[in-house]
């Protein structure tokens, strides 16, 4: 019995006393890109599946990419064929835009995720207090009109 | 002896002089006051890219079976451009009906007189290369130098840009209706040299592509905003954004240049065009069963909406000559019918170009004097592009102040190149110095007016 229990206290004693593996902690860093770092003009066929997946949160299949990326060749001028191609999307059913009693609810929120949305990063205070404004001045501002003049914008056809 | 001039003459004149004084001057891209040094012979051009590979032997030789089959008919297949008879025999080239052989109705001539008989025919012309696309480039820069890298556009700047920087067009001022997206057509808008480029570039479009099945799902659903309540605010929105972008060190998009309200007039050219399909309301030529038919009435609805200064129509459908003759003649002749209708429709339905239109009329290049191996339904060889023949084309020009009835050149008088049609559309805005001056023109091209 004696020996059993000192076997039993030399296990505890083995196992029990084990050191603590060290835990790290991370802080959280915003690796948004900023406006500068974007340097690379996306070719129609990203500028579409990017748009697509940023519409309509989910991927356009294949087949559909080179149908639109063939009618931008087609329309030589981008800046128009982007246009008439956006308010097709916009005229779908699934197209996913926040309601305007939401983006009235807290425009603030609104305008940080859609800068994140389409434009990969925070928006600057003037920026943010400008849409603010904007949204909260005009009532004819819409979330789908914020989202169209985004997907429109300089910035958006860089990465 | 002093005349006298009362109070409200002299008001009346000094405002006129000083409105003078500040409406004439015009400052253009090109950083020059006055937009012309030369006198402008028309106020449009319409210029078809003609066909995509035209023999001379069927065209204007006028040889029909005769020199390309070894089979005794000649004749004009192409009677809205030039002058002479129709084939008498084995008639393959019109339209089917039934219980006769196929093709065997011709199509009906448009124009009461030929373009020969109202304008001028270079009848020998020297062509600069074999290929399509660099064809089609020496035929839009006026030089030769030319590369087919991937998505590579013309080196040295197109008809439009000299234009839009030494004439002052706008841009929808100069469109592009090309009849495919293949063989890197839509690279022919502008170039890439960097004193010209995307700035003074045309408007292109496919209409077979835009207006095609792939277009109406895709395009012709758009959502109408209002412009006031809703593009308004949507395009300031869109411009706070750009000039954030911009003064944080970011690159404006290149663009062609359209104004807003240029943009606006293209999205309505486009709805409307899907309405007016839909309702079978397109100028369509009378026969209109190829793509270069279609290209022809679409090139009609441009020109209808924005009464372009230049033109530039592609038609290429005779390239089928590659592997089927039988097919190339239809072509031949439907091109024919193309230029016939379209000539006719600026004269008769769009009141700002007639009688104040030149069109100009050149293929690429031609084809090969031998047959390859390959035989067609009718057992007739078809032709390549490659050789020595393939070199010789014509030029046709047509309206005012082209000499009438004019035929310039023969077969064994080659006069005038594929180079020259650039300067003589810089000859007929009254830019033709300013475009030679830039340098980038072949020292061999001229105008074809100073070739007359």
């Amino acid at each position: 019995m004696k020996k059993l229990l000192f076997v039993f206290a030399l296990a505890l004693l083995l196992l029990g006393c084990r050191k603590e593996a060290p835990i790290y902690g991370v802080n959280n860093v915003d690796l948004d890109l900023i406006e500068t770092s974007k340097t690379k003009l996306k070719t129609p066929n990203q500028f579409v599946a990017i748009l697509y997946a940023n519409l309509f949160q989910t991927a356009l299949p294949v087949n559909k990419l080179v149908e639109i990326t063939d009618l931008i060749d087609a329309i030589g001028d981008d800046q128009v064929a982007y246009e008439i191609i956006i308010s097709n999307f916009m005229n779908m059913p699934t197209v996913q835009i926040p309601s305007n009693t939401d983006m009235r609810a807290n425009p603030e929120h609104f305008i940080i995720e859609t800068y994140k949305r389409f434009l990969i990063r925070r928006p600057t205070e003037a920026e943010k207090t400008y849409f603010i404004n904007r949204i909260n001045t005009n009532q004819n501002i819409t979330a789908e009109l914020v989202y169209f003049s985004f997907a429109l914008s300089d910035e958006y056809q860089y990465y | 002896m002093a005349m006298k001039m009362n109070r409200r003459d002299f008001i009346a004149k000094s405002a006129k002089v000083a409105a003078g004084a500040f409406v004439v001057p015009y400052i253009l891209p090109s950083g020059r006051l006055f937009a012309q040094t030369g006198n402008q012979l028309a106020e449009h051009v319409v210029y078809v890219l003609f066909a995509g590979g035209v023999r001379q032997q069927e065209s204007v030789l006028q040889r029909y079976l005769d020199d390309s089959q070894n089979f005794p008919s000649a004749g004009n297949i192409m009677y809205n451009m030039m002058n002479g008879a129709p084939p008498p025999f084995k008639i393959v080239y019109g339209t089917d009906v039934p219980n006769e052989p196929n093709g065997s109705a011709p199509i009906p001539a448009i124009l009461n007189q030929s373009l020969q008989s109202q304008g001028t025919l270079f009848r020998e012309v020297k062509a600069t290369t074999t290929g399509h696309f660099s064809g089609l480039n020496t035929l839009i820069t006026g030089n030769t130098g030319a590369s087919q890298g991937l998505k590579q556009k013309p080196i040295y700047p197109t008809i439009f840009e000299y234009l839009r920087r030494h004439a002052g067009f706008k841009a929808t001022d100069c469109w592009f209706v090309g009849n495919t997206i293949g063989n890197s057509t839509p690279l022919l808008d502008f170039s890439e040299h960097p004193n010209y480029g995307a700035q003074y570039g045309a408007n292109f479009l496919c209409p077979s592509v835009a207006f095609g099945s792939k277009g109406i799902e895709h395009l012709s659903n758009a959502k109408i905003y209002h412009p006031e309540e809703e593009l308004d605010p949507m395009y300031k929105m869109k411009y706070f954004l750009d000039n954030s972008f911009k003064s944080n060190g970011g690159i404006p998009v290149p663009n062609i240049g359209n104004t807003e309200e240029e943009k606006q007039q293209i999205k309505e050219f486009v709805r409307n065009t899907f309405l007016n399909q839909a309702s079978g309301n397109i100028a369509m030529p009378p026969v209109s069963d190829n793509g270069d038919l279609r290209n022809v009435g679409y090139a009609c609805e441009v020109m209808k909406a924005f009464k372009p200064k230049v033109t530039v129509v592609n038609l290429s459908s005779v390239d089928g000559c590659h592997s089927d003759f039988t097919g190339y003649l239809r072509s031949l002749h439907r091109a024919d019918h193309a230029v016939g209708f379209l000539w006719d429709y600026i004269q008769n339905n769009i009141p700002g170009m007639a009688n104040n239109t030149i069109m100009i009329v050149t293929p690429e290049h031609g084809r090969n004097q031998n047959p390859n191996p390959i035989m067609d339904d009718n057992d007739w060889f078809a032709f390549d592009h490659s050789d020595a023949n393939s070199l010789r084309v014509f030029t046709q020009m047509v309206g005012p102040n082209v000499p009438s009835n004019l035929s310039i050149g023969a077969e064994t008088n080659q006069i005038g190149t594929t180079m020259d049609n650039v300067v003589t559309i810089a000859d007929i805005f009254g830019v033709k110095q300013d475009v030679l001056g830039s340098g980038l023109i072949n020292g061999q091209a001229m105008s074809l007016f100073d070739r007359i």
